[in-house]
């Protein structure tokens, strides 16, 4: 039996050219940047759009994004399939306890003594939801009884729609729950057979959007952050954008705020404006 | 309480002792025309000393070509003379306070994972910044907190008091012990350094790796004290203090600067997170220094 076309999974490569093009494109688009050598990967992440799109090659692919007037719908496509949004609830668990034991009940302590118990977290590049999520039970874990006498937010921004649409399901499989404490996920975990949602307090705390952080006017407006975690996000940025969005993290702080990236990353070439905290097992970047 | 402990501590008779080959090798490494043959013969009279000796240099830490060390005195001609008396003191050391044992052998064994981070995160730091301290602050490192082991052994009850009071006040170590005890780790380390004849810069080390503005040996001892603040960072702390701390602002960072080492060149982010990984190595130093039975005694 001869194969329905759309199986047909003979694809003509994308030239060194139509490379340079649709890298360019995402570029400017996202900041995401993918070097000369990633050009097979961005191979494989685009063919699915191709199909999908029922597109001979790359090159109408270009163009459809380029000059399509649907083109912004396929846009948020096209960032579903570049991102990466590999992530895990208390990844990197030095970080988290850095988080809950020094950095917040410092910030907390601040803004209780200035009588304004108020606080805003914002998770930038929080894919599946697991990330703002954690931070949502680690601040209810420090706050226990007192959780009703604060307006705690958590911002929990993306770019790709597909991911804010899990992180909105909330509900996860046990493998991104390895690093969840016991107690905490007895707590604030409901199980649904295999599944585990998490439970309406914790979800009510944070607030998910689309925010494409290349959207400068949108980014300028997320002020008054005591607490930003933005982790492996500007790992797919250069350099130019790095500092870009590094100087705007800055101004989106409060005085006496931090910042926590990626536990491998490094903001040495990209910034001075911070000062560097070395927590137990953690670094962390405050703003003075 | 004041100063009644450091002058306890003086009169202690049965306080631990340095091989006294280990005594005689520093102060013939001190002569400017000592041979070669004069202290490898020395080394020589403490079999068990100088096999210790050979295995280190041998080690993965100091090994340099391809072919084994066989004797001293190739290992002499190899390393350096100054090299050799690193490691015969390391070694030395390291066996007359390495199997004390402690009523907290958990804290004793984290006391000496610290101790070993510090010195070889220290190297790196001479490493990256070029520094040429020649061994010295692998050391310094090893060595600059071993006053606890005497405050431990002789005032434990005070030194476990000291240890908890710097837990619930977030303070350090040395603060509490300034408190409950009257004295600090560093002065008795310091005094134990002086009565076993150790070189002076491991005394200075010793006496000011807290504050390393007050030291004579600037430089090696901010280096020891950057290490020892980035050890606890990595998780290997020994006291109960696990505070926070912006490096930058740090004495012994900004002493190194003053001297006209590239510190703002360093990244210290890709630097911490390399010294993540120093566990392992702390691990090995200790297979390689220990023997089967001192490890199980001591460390494990
Ligand atoms: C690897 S995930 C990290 C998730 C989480 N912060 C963590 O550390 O576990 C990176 C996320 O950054 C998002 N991202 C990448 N570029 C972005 C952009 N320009 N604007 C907003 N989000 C972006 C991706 O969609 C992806 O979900
Ligand atoms: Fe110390
Ligand atoms: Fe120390």
């Amino acid at each position: 039996m001869p194969m329905p076309e759309y199986l047909n999974t003979a694809q003509p490569g994308m030239s060194d050219e139509t490379f340079r093009l649709l890298r360019d494109f995402i570029y400017e688009h996202s900041g995401i940047f993918f070097s000369d050598n990633k050009k097979s990967q961005l191979e494989n992440r685009l063919s699915l759009r191709l199909k999908v799109n029922n597109l001979p090659d790359f090159d109408k692919y270009y163009y459809l994004l380029k000059y399509d007037p649907q083109a912004s719908r396929e846009l948020r496509a096209l960032f579903d399939s570049v991102t990466t949004n590999e992530t895990s609830f208390f990844r990197s668990p030095p970080q988290i306890q850095a988080f809950q034991e020094k950095a917040l009940p410092e910030i907390l302590g601040k803004r209780a003594a200035q009588g304004e118990k108020v606080l805003r977290i914002w998770s930038a590049g929080c894919s599946t939801g697991d990330e703002p999520y954690t931070l949502g039970m680690v601040v209810w874990e420090v706050l226990g009884e007192k959780m009703p006498e604060w307006d705690v937010k958590i911002f929990a921004s993306d770019i790709s729609e597909k991911a804010l649409k899990s992180a909105r399901a909330a509900v996860y499989n046990d493998y991104t729950l390895r690093s969840v404490p016991p107690d905490i996920k007895k707590k604030y975990f409901i199980q649904e057979g295999p599944q585990f949602r998490v439970c309406d307090d914790i979800r009510m705390l944070v607030e998910l959007q689309y925010l494409n952080f290349n959207d400068e006017k949108r980014v300028k407006l997320m002020r008054g952050f005591d607490i930003i975690f933005c982790r492996n996000v500007l790992i797919y940025f250069d350099d130019a954008a790095k500092k870009r969005f590094v100087s705007q993290l800055y101004d989106n702080l409060n005085p006496g705020g931090y910042l926590f990236i990626g536990h491998s990353e490094s903001l040495h070439n990209i910034s001075r404006a911070f000062k560097l905290v070395h927590f137990p097992g953690a670094l962390g970047y405050k703003k003075e | 309480m004041d100063r009644l402990i450091l002058q306890t501590v003086k009169h202690l008779e049965d306080l631990p002792t340095l091989p006294s080959v280990a005594v005689e090798v520093m102060s013939l490494s001190r002569s400017p025309d000592v041979s070669i043959k004069t202290i490898s013969e020395c080394i020589h009279k403490d079999p068990p000393l100088a096999a210790k000796v050979l295995k280190l240099a041998n080690s993965a830490f100091y090994r340099r070509g391809a072919h084994e060390i066989e004797t001293l005195h190739r290992a002499i001609l190899l390393m350096g003379l100054n090299e050799v008396v690193n490691i015969t003191t390391s070694v030395s050391v390291l066996s007359s306070l390495g199997s004390r044992k402690s009523q907290e052998q958990n804290i004793r064994k984290k006391f000496w994972q610290h101790c070993i981070a510090t010195g070889l995160i220290a190297r790196r730091i001479d490493t990256r910044l070029h520094m040429s301290l020649q061994g010295r602050e692998f050391v310094g490192g090893l060595l600059h907190d071993i006053g606890k082991i005497i405050l431990d052994e002789y005032f434990h009850d005070q030194f476990m008091q000291a240890h908890a009071l710097s837990i619930e006040r977030q303070c350090s170590m040395f603060e509490a012990e300034q408190e409950i005890l009257g004295t600090t780790h560093m002065e008795i380390g310091h005094f134990l350094a002086q009565k076993w004849g150790l070189p002076p810069y491991i005394a200075d080390i010793i006496l000011n790796h807290h504050h390393p503005r007050d030291a004579r040996f600037k430089d090696i001892t901010s280096v020891v004290s950057i290490a020892n603040l980035l050890a606890k960072a990595s998780e290997l702390s020994c006291g109960g203090d696990s505070m926070s701390f912006v490096l930058k602002d740090q004495q012994g960072w900004q002493i190194l600067k003053k001297m006209g080492h590239p510190m703002d060149s360093i990244d210290l982010e890709r630097f911490s997170f390399e010294i993540g990984d120093i566990g392992e190595e702390v691990k090995e130093y200790i297979t390689t220094v220990s023997d089967q039975e001192d490890r199980e005694r001591a460390y494990a």
